[in-house]
């Protein structure tokens, strides 16, 4: 887990950093508010993959999406978490049933905004 | 489909590709004066809010749950600019393209037709994304646009009156077709290059203030207000690289401000700073660079009057504050200019 999270975000920081140097080991640990010798470790492996809220400020600057980092860290957003929790059993037989549909349908099951009729 | 999220409209097309996505949103904006001169695009001022009109359809009229869509808050003569955020697709270094129509009370804002459901070419009536990053308002004639302004509908100012004569629609209308997926592959095939810079200052919302309430739902509709330099510019793509018939649309209602929390429960944005104020702060205006032809103005849109041309016949002052302004402070912003690439300025 803490591999496949680490190898995830270095390889996002190194297609940055090809571009900018804004994305060097140090700058970017700076401005999530970490140590640069501990986001060597996680992306590494070598260390657990970092706080949710550390995690959503990598997903920001690397301009990923937070949940996809989240999931690879083995963590669910608090937020989700906070609408599962709400209707638990609802949502736990929502998402196995969506487990083995394509994406396509998958897309379709989020809210729409309603055309109707002008 | 369309998704509201974060007070954004996100179109995706999954069925055309997983790269056809394309975020628009609605920016709160100073109201420009409305006299004789052009001004230079004024700044974003943080988005508009938007709700679903499924979410508060006993509070509001059954028509407007029979259109669907979504709905915003704007006070009487307040002003607006849609902003398109097109989805960058990295392998290929280029935006996913998208013709887009927008019509106010079903009147286009381009050439001034009655709404229609199908893109024409001679005259264009729609915008292209990415080339077009915003639009502010309707086009009057080559490079100037009349702004967006809120006005009651019913009054008598909106293009959709003036126009039609009639008092029925209101609000804001969108229909977005992308491109073909073959024409996009061929087009823009896998490459490498650098991002290229684009950015109108966008302020972030504001924290919402007190508003009046009144039991009572008045739609609004855009009317022409002040002049303002922007391009709509020509479509460079082929017509047929087009997806004609897979397309999503949407209404946009608009809510006058003062009932938006008589329906939804939820404070409305304050009022934005007058073009005088923020003017006289030194904040900046804009300027939008780009050398692609733009499409002239089409007759029923630059035979319109504008509100402050028709409250002077109807003898009603509803633009306070529309003193003449002086920017002098207008920041260039051009097409493909490179992250860091130094800006040539005038001298």
């Amino acid at each position: 887990m803490a591999a496949e999270f680490g190898d995830y975000v270095r390889k996002c920081r190194e297609k940055k950093r090809a571009q900018s140097a804004d994305f060097s080991l140090r700058k970017l640990a700076q401005r999530v508010g970490i140590e640069p010798s501990y986001l060597s470790k996680v992306e590494r492996g070598q260390e657990s993959p970092p706080s949710e809220a550390t995690i959503s400020s990598l997903a920001k600057e690397l301009d990923e999406d937070p949940d996809v980092l989240l999931a690879l860290a083995g963590k669910v957003s608090s937020d989700l978490q906070k609408i599962i929790r709400k209707r638990p059993k609802l949502f736990a037989q929502l998402i196995r049933e969506m487990k083995n549909m394509p994406n396509h349908a998958v897309v379709r099951v989020v809210r729409e905004v309603r055309d109707g009729d002008w | 489909m369309i998704e509201l999220k974060q007070n954004r409209l996100n179109f995706s097309f999954p069925e055309v590709s997983p790269d056809a996505r394309l975020t628009i949103e609605f920016q709160r904006t100073l109201r420009i004066p409305d006299d004789d001169q052009t001004y230079p695009l004024p700044p974003g001022l943080g988005k508009f809010p938007l709700e679903h009109v499924d979410d508060y359809a006993s509070r509001v009229p059954e028509r407007w749950v029979q259109r669907g869509g979504v709905m915003l808050p704007m006070y009487q003569a307040e002003a607006l600019w849609i902003n398109f955020n097109f989805h960058y697709v990295q392998d290929r270094e280029s935006p996913y393209p998208f013709a887009v129509k927008i019509s106010a009370g079903k009147i286009d804002a381009v050439t001034g037709e009655n709404w229609d459901e199908q893109l024409h070419r001679k005259p264009q009536d729609y915008v292209v994304i990415p080339r077009q990053p915003w639009l502010d308002g309707y086009c009057i004639r080559r490079g100037v646009i009349r702004q967006f302004v809120a006005m009651p509908l019913g009054a008598g100012y909106s293009a959709e009156e003036q126009i039609t004569g009639e008092a029925e629609h209101g609000g804001l209308q969108i229909k977005v077709f992308p491109m073909r997926r073959k024409a996009f592959e061929r087009r823009f095939p896998v490459v490498r290059k650098r991002r290229m810079m684009r950015s109108r200052r966008c302020f972030p919302e504001e924290a919402p203030l007190e508003a009046l309430f009144a039991r009572k739902v008045d739609s609004m509709a855009l009317a022409p207000g002040g002049q303002m330099s922007q391009e709509i510019y020509d479509d460079e793509f082929p017509f047929h690289e087009w997806c004609h018939k897979t397309s999503s649309r949407c209404f946009v209602h608009l809510v006058n401000t003062e009932v938006w929390r008589g329906i939804t429960g939820k404070k409305p944005p304050t009022k934005p700073p007058k073009a005088r104020d923020y003017t006289n702060a030194g904040l900046p205006w804009f300027d939008y660079y780009d050398e692609r032809p733009a499409v002239p103005g089409q007759e029923k849109l630059s035979n319109l009057q504008s509100v402050a041309e028709l409250a002077e016949e109807k003898r009603q002052n509803v633009l306070p504050e529309n003193d003449p302004v002086d920017p002098q402070n207008v920041v260039g912003l051009r097409k493909g200019m490179r992250l860091g690439q130094v800006r040539e300025g005038c001298f």
